[in-house]
């Protein structure tokens, strides 16, 4: 028996990942071949959008790999449509694999306009199994481990994250013998051997066939754009509350000298005292209606309904910091949003209707980050945020893509006199440090 | 199923070994605070989720032991029902259609003539319905909007405590990377688990009439320490328990360290199963076979005292598949003659397929097959089969199947060493 086969359990068995490999072997030994089950698509491409020759060339040299490998492109630079002719040239069963929920929807709906045929997804909150397949990298194990051998090519999507060890176990027990790796940063041959019980690329995936490199790219997607902060007061009830609170929470934090005796780590031990001290806990209670009572506080809520009144043309975004704020402000403002419990079919109505201007404003909590694409939204609402820097710099870039000739406006609304004014100042230099860096990097 | 933070915390580590902190479960704060959840789930019968938890918040207030507080209610909303509110229109065509129209803002202005009362009562007017309707309707299918209209078993305190620590149990085992079990009856329901979850097997007997039986999935044996199996596992855990005498080793990656622990459970836990065994026998023909051939043993008495009879006593490992055959057939005054008895009744053509591939697989010389002929089965299907076959018309007669296994332990353990008094012409 050829190498990959070992005698386990009564059974020559080998791992399903091999099977492109042995496709030769099997027919030399007139073996039959009973693993595939996919299917031809029916699918049409109604997508208009025209191959750049980089892309052309990505695919060409996927195909000369025997389809399978993976391919480098800068972000914004159109992965999704080499995955999409990829799918179209492979014609079988496929699956698109990606990192987040969110992305799972933004390539349901791409998918859907592309090919207009049924595109299933499987996740957490929906499965629903069709030919074309988009999932996470979460789920694709239980997919795989189901119905592995219905699908002849795999997309992996932000291919880095593959190596990770409980994800590579899922491309590893797949028999799909069409594989393409998408991604922006590929791990450099040292980082893939000296990452310890990590799954290597090249043998999972195939070798690395293109790399498209960020400078010849740079310069058509730039946009501006300029930020506004605003303030708002919390009512005197609020502020009562609030005081009251954060006095109780501050009051625990100082008199254990919490942040002096464990430094950055300090919240986490607060957290593990409120386990067993009755004080821990009441101060950390005091803390969560703190943020609970900034994030959806009178004053924004207002803040919300009047920039919304001034920009009555526009396309406007908002994020909330919470779910429970995000439908609080649906309800009364009549505006869809998108959370994480809002399913595959409905999000691309709200997107496409955003982008028809049926509805004239989205409102989110927090999930339309990494490489989520929002069509030219001009305005975007930031409810205050405890999110960290790259959070906050992400989602300055996303309202900012492709926007025309318009200065786009991005508010923050923070709450004034409380801790959010601090923490503002804290993230604006962490941006600002960024930014340097990324100025030094590219000079 | 208990979430991961929910059961890190009660997981200690002592040397190589994983300990679990199971709650005292005659410890009258637990029993009170199970009675107190038990009475308030009641309660929220036909309130939405989002009600239920706020009620759990609620009644937590500042309690340090928070986590065992939601633990024991997560038992409870998981076997529980919650639905969604039935609403004349579907919530996603609701919003479709209001959100069309807003934003919209309390009070009008130029350029937003209509206020959100007069949005809301045109729509309800276009479909036919009520403004309170449309409002219930907006969000329906949020599951936080759904309604709990079944609270599910009727949990004693300390059946809620029990369940609690047996999810605690599962919970260990979802990081599990193998689990070894041995186990010395039940069999056949464990079996009918060991299926039902899919778990790929390897098994060997052990000395003493037990099964050693290493659990793992397909990829197990080409990746090192793969723990996703892990839920699997723990959904099975359940079937182990409903054995008598059993003991489980798993090794299992936790926070606690970057190496496996080791993590053992055996017959001595208190862990009850959330399982039914199933009944001694399967069917009507077992029960009565069984009955007719003790009754004929008492007859005639020590004299033809021959064979005692026990149920599903064996298991044949066949590959990665197990026959437990209906009957095991030991002789009172020889222990070591031993035979297998398996009925063939009532069967559908697949059935009777999957068993006679199982039977010559098993090349068993000790096993007798008692075939009702009242089935059309014709005595060629069992031509090539190792095993003694005898077919009956209506059912079989004992006092034949004796002769017959007399003669299969004469051929196979030859002539029976008996004492001198007794006499068997």
């Amino acid at each position: 028996m050829p190498a990959p086969f070992a005698w386990i359990n009564g059974r020559w068995r080998c791992p399903a990942y091999v099977y492109g490999t042995l496709l030769p072997w099997l027919a030399q030994q007139h073996i039959t071949d009973q693993v595939p089950r996919w299917q031809p698509l029916h699918i049409m491409l109604l997508d208009t959008r025209e191959l750049y020759d980089y892309q052309q060339a990505a695919l060409a040299a996927w195909e000369q790999a025997q389809r399978r490998g993976s391919v480098v492109l800068p972000t914004g630079a159109g992965k999704t449509l080499v995955a999409i002719y990829a799918i179209l040239r492979v014609n079988r069963s496929a699956v698109v694999v990606c990192p987040t929920v969110d992305l799972l929807h933004q390539w349901y709906s791409r998918l859907r306009s592309a090919f207009a045929c049924e595109v299933g997804v499987y996740y957490g909150g929906e499965k629903l199994l069709h030919s074309l397949m988009v999932t996470t990298y979460h789920s694709l194990g239980d997919l795989m481990a189901e119905y592995g051998a219905h699908y002849k090519l795999i997309i992996f999507d932000e291919v880095h994250h593959l190596p990770a060890r409980a994800w590579g176990e899922a491309a590893f027990m797949a028999p799909a013998p069409c594989r393409l790796g998408l991604t922006a940063t590929y791990p450099t041959e040292e980082e893939q051997r000296e990452a310890r019980g990590r799954w290597n690329l090249d043998e999972l995936i195939g070798p690395l066939v293109f790399v498209q490199r960020m400078e010849e790219l740079v310069g058509e997607q730039l946009a501006h754009y300029r930020t506004q902060r605003l303030r708002v007061s919390l009512t005197p009830q609020e502020r009562q509350l609030y005081e009251r609170d954060h006095a109780l929470y501050m009051g625990f934090v100082r008199a254990r000298q919490l942040p002096r005796r464990f430094g950055g780590g300090w919240l986490r031990e607060l957290m593990r005292l409120s386990a067993s001290d009755r004080e821990a806990r009441t101060a950390l209670l005091a803390r969560q209606r703190v943020l609970h009572l900034l994030a959806g506080c009178q004053g924004k809520l207002q803040a919300v309904e009047s920039l919304l009144h001034e920009h009555s043309n526009d396309l406007c975004l908002i994020f909330t910091e919470n779910n429970s704020v995000a439908y609080t402000l649906a309800r009364r403002l009549l505006i869809p949003v998108i959370s994480h419990e809002t399913r595959a079919a409905e999000r691309k109505d709200i997107l496409d209707g955003f982008a028809e201007r049926r509805y004239r404003a989205i409102i989110t909590s927090r999930v339309l980050n990494e490489g989520v694409d929002v069509p030219e939204a001009k305005v975007a609402i930031i409810l205050g945020g405890t999110a960290g820097a790259r959070e906050y710099l992400q989602r300055l870039g996303r309202v900012l893509r492709k926007v025309e000739n318009r200065q786009a406006v991005l508010y923050e609304i923070l709450v004034r006199d409380t801790v959010e004014e601090g923490r503002a100042h804290r993230r604006r230099k962490a941006v600002k440090a960024q930014q340097q860096e990324v100025k030094r990097a590219d000079g | 199923m208990l979430t991961a933070d929910l059961v890190r915390p009660f997981l200690l580590r002592s040397g190589n070994r994983l300990e679990v902190q199971w709650l005292d479960e005659s410890n009258s704060l637990w029993l009170q605070t199970a009675s107190d959840l038990i009475t308030l789930f009641q309660h929220m019968r036909g309130q939405t989720r989002a009600d239920w938890e706020a009620a759990l918040v609620a009644y937590e207030g500042n309690r340090t032991d928070y986590l065992i507080v939601r633990g024991l209610a997560k038992v409870l909303t998981d076997a529980a029902t919650f639905a969604p509110r039935a609403t004349p229109y579907a919530p996603g065509e609701v919003r479709r259609r209001l959100f069309e129209r807003g934003p919209i803002f309390a009070t009008p202005e130029v350029c937003h003539p209509h206020t959100r009362t007069e949005v809301m009562q045109q729509l309800a007017a276009e479909i036919g319905t009520s403004e309170a309707e449309l409002e219930q309707a907006l969000f329906a299918d949020r599951v936080e909007e759904q309604l709990l209209i079944d609270t599910g078993p009727c949990w004693t305190p300390g059946q809620l405590l029990a369940r609690y620590n047996l999810e605690l149990a599962r919970g260990v085992l979802y990081t599990a990377t193998t689990v070894r079990i041995e186990v010395y009856d039940g069999f056949k329901d464990l079996w009918k688990y060991l299926k039902l979850f899919q778990l790929m097997f390897w098994g060997q007997p052990l000395a003493g009439g037990g099964y050693q039986l290493d659990l793992a999935g397909p990829i197990s044996p080409f990746v090192r320490s793969t723990t996703r199996y892990g839920r699997a596992f723990a959904a099975f855990l359940p079937a182990v328990l409903l054995c008598e005498r059993w003991s489980l080793t798993a090794e299992v990656y936790t926070h606690l360290c970057s190496h496996a622990l080791i993590y053992h459970l055996d017959h001595s836990s208190p862990l009850r199963s959330s399982f039914k065994a199933s009944g001694l026998y399967d069917s009507r023909l077992e029960r009565e076979f069984a009955q007719e051939f003790t009754e004929l043993q008492e007859k005639f008495g020590s004299e033809r005292n021959g064979w005692r009879l026990e149920r599903e006593r064996e298991v044949l490992l066949l590959d990665d598949t197990v026959m437990i055959p209906d009957f095991v057939a030991t002789h009172a005054l020889d222990p070591a003659r031993k035979l297998l008895i398996e009925l063939v009744g009532y069967w559908t053509p697949t059935y009777l397929r999957r068993k006679i591939d199982k039977v010559r697989a098993a090349e068993c010389r000790h096993l007798l097959l008692l075939v009702y002929q009242g089935l059309n089965l014709t005595q060629e299907s069992f031509a090539d089969v190792a095993s003694e076959v005898l077919f009956f018309p209506r059912k079989p007669v004992i006092k034949e199947v004796l002769t017959v296994m007399e003669a299969m332990a004469e051929r196979l353990y030859g002539p029976l060493s008996k004492p001198k008094s007794t006499n068997r012409q």
